[in-house]
């Protein structure tokens, strides 16, 4: 009864086996077709799956939004933070001769990149075209303004930290009144920037947590759909890495899709806005253009997507896919 | 081949399903598998094809004692197995080809060996020409005998066939069953589950009948009756 014949299926007087390397080629060959069928598996439902993409999109275009805004906001507060100038009021008893030993003095720190003289005279001058109270002002019995010099800090010194420190040095020099510089606010606006920004982390790990959930779900779902395919693949002799696989690039899909939707909103909106941010720019005499994400951003924002997508797709196989067995 | 000695298979609530079972299967032999329903026939089929585990008792497979077998090694076990089933669990929405070749694909064999290896396993049933078509599009027995084809692919030493003419008519079923035994003809060992007596007496192969999860028989089903 036993009869030995191992040329049953060969088709050929002996079978062809797989040597090493036709293994490891063949393993690559398989990850590269599951990439491929993986996607296109994800089209049998074009609605569910557009949908969910669409979601992802949306999820992951806030923290996407939120960084544009966020980095816009910055350039345009370094902006004015570098434009500042120090005006130093002077008594209105200094000399000429010691406002030039002053301004000679000023020249000479490290952290000042200009100083330049506005006499009483030529302020009230000023005052007198801009204000159009001129003939008021001749009944004037003395020039109420003071001699000012405009401290113009270097490129380093520009910053509130550098322009604080000059001014604690200039308010000690001697014939200086008063020192003003107009950067209060943007250190309250970088204050409110900074609670925004703890703000916005928090709900960016709310939305990429809801990315996690989406796509651990979505691939929950279709792990239970296919319980009856896994049970067969299983009962045939495959492992768990192999029947996990295209759920895993089904994640990813999932991550990358929805991390290229994110990019193109984001970028529809920075769209949308740049002829309001120009227009409210010209307002504040501010040379701006509001930017897109940059190249290497969008690489990040779709690596991370397709990452998380990965990683959430584990966590369903993990959770579900291993623990079926045939029946 | 298949030897099991002294083993029992209790479940939840002390369901005793196999009791003391021993019996030997040789290297190339043909046998029923026979019984009424709760016999412990799939008990029995399961523990072979390692979907359960033994409570106690020896079960050793293709030489490999798989009592106590470690979880990651059970899929290259089953490679080595054959599995038939009554409901043939095959992919509607894949070709048959696909079907077929999916033992070679899990092994990793390229699509080449893949693709001459499924047609030469689709001749083999009878089936050349079909293997373009979706099982849905084909009859009962066309789509038993592409779960065939797909057990038969890799060559395992072992073939178990649960209820494979269960859904079959008489005649279907006699070709079923010679397929089975030209496949054993080639030397593969083949442990057949039935309960159908009729088609049993036709054939002249040893039965192993359970009742009530005790082997209560093991030879020619037409010596036991005549």
């Amino acid at each position: 009864m036993a009869k030995q014949n191992k040329n049953l299926l060969s088709g050929s007087p002996r079978i062809t086996k797989v040597s090493f390397l036709g293994r490891v080629a063949s393993v690559f060959q398989q990850h590269f077709q599951q990439v491929f069928s993986s996607f296109s598996e994800l089209w049998k439902t074009p609605f569910a799956t557009f949908m969910t993409i669409l979601v992802l999109g949306v999820a992951l275009s806030l923290p996407s939004v939120f960084h544009v805004l966020y980095k816009n906001t910055v350039h345009v507060t370094d902006q004015w933070d570098k434009a500042s100038e120090i005006s130093l009021f002077l008594n209105k008893d200094i000399s000429e001769p010691r406002i030039q030993v002053l301004i000679n003095k000023l020249e000479l720190y490290s952290d000042i990149d200009s100083v330049s003289y506005i006499s009483s005279h030529q302020a009230l001058e000023e005052f007198k075209e801009m204000s159009g109270f001129s003939k008021a002002l001749n009944y004037l019995d003395e020039n109420p303004l003071p001699d000012v010099l405009i401290v113009v800090p270097v490129e380093q010194a520009m910053n509130a930290a550098g322009s604080k420190l000059l001014v604690a040095k200039l308010k000690r020099e001697q014939g200086v009144e008063l020192v003003r510089v107009d950067i209060d606010w943007i250190e309250k606006l970088q204050a409110i920037l900074s609670v925004v920004v703890d703000i916005v982390i928090a709900i960016v790990i709310l939305l990429l947590l809801s990315v996690l959930l989406i796509v651990s779900n979505t691939i929950r779902l279709n792990i239970l759909n296919q319980r009856a395919e896994i049970e067969v693949f299983k009962l045939v002799g495959a492992t768990n890495s192999f029947i996990q696989r295209p759920f895993l690039y089904a994640g990813a899909w999932y991550g990358f899709l929805g991390g290229v939707i994110a990019w193109l909103l984001t970028f529809g909106l920075v769209l949308s806005l740049r002829s309001g941010v120009n227009n409210l720019m010209g307002l504040y005499q501010t040379q701006f253009q509001i930017s897109a994400m940059s190249i290497e951003e969008v690489a990040i924002l779709i690596a991370t997507a397709t990452f998380l997508g990965f990683i959430a797709s584990y966590i369903s196989v993990k959770q579900y896919l291993v623990k079926i067995e045939p029946k | 081949m298949i030897l099991f000695e002294e083993v029992n298979k209790i479940y939840a609530g002390d369901f005793c399903a196999l009791k003391e079972v021993d019996f030997h299967l040789k290297q190339g032999e043909m046998a029923f598998l026979t019984g009424h329903s709760g016999s412990g026939k799939s008990t029995l089929l399961k523990l072979i094809s390692l979907m359960e585990r033994p409570t106690t008792g020896r079960i050793v497979i293709n030489g490999n004692d798989i009592s106590h077998i470690k979880g990651n090694d059970i899929p290259y076990m089953r490679r080595h197995i054959g599995m038939i089933f009554q409901d043939h669990r095959l992919f509607m929405n894949r070709t048959v080809l696909e079907n077929v070749g999916l033992p070679l694909l899990i092994e990793g064999y390229n699509q080449y060996e893949i693709k001459r290896r499924s047609l030469v396993a689709l001749d083999k049933v009878g089936l050349s020409g079909k293997e373009d078509y979706e099982p849905i599009h084909l009859s009962g027995g066309e789509q038993q005998r592409v779960g065939i084809a797909r057990a038969i692919i890799n060559q395992p030493p072992l073939l178990l066939a649960d209820e494979p003419t269960g859904n079959l008519d008489p005649k279907l079923s006699l070709e079923i069953l010679s397929l089975f035994e030209s496949l054993n003809e080639f030397g593969m060992s083949v442990l057949i589950a039935t309960h159908d007596l009729g088609l049993i007496a036709k054939m002249r192969y040893r039965t192993l009948t359970l009742k009530n999860g005790e082997m209560i028989n093991d030879g020619l089903m037409r010596e036991r009756n005549g």
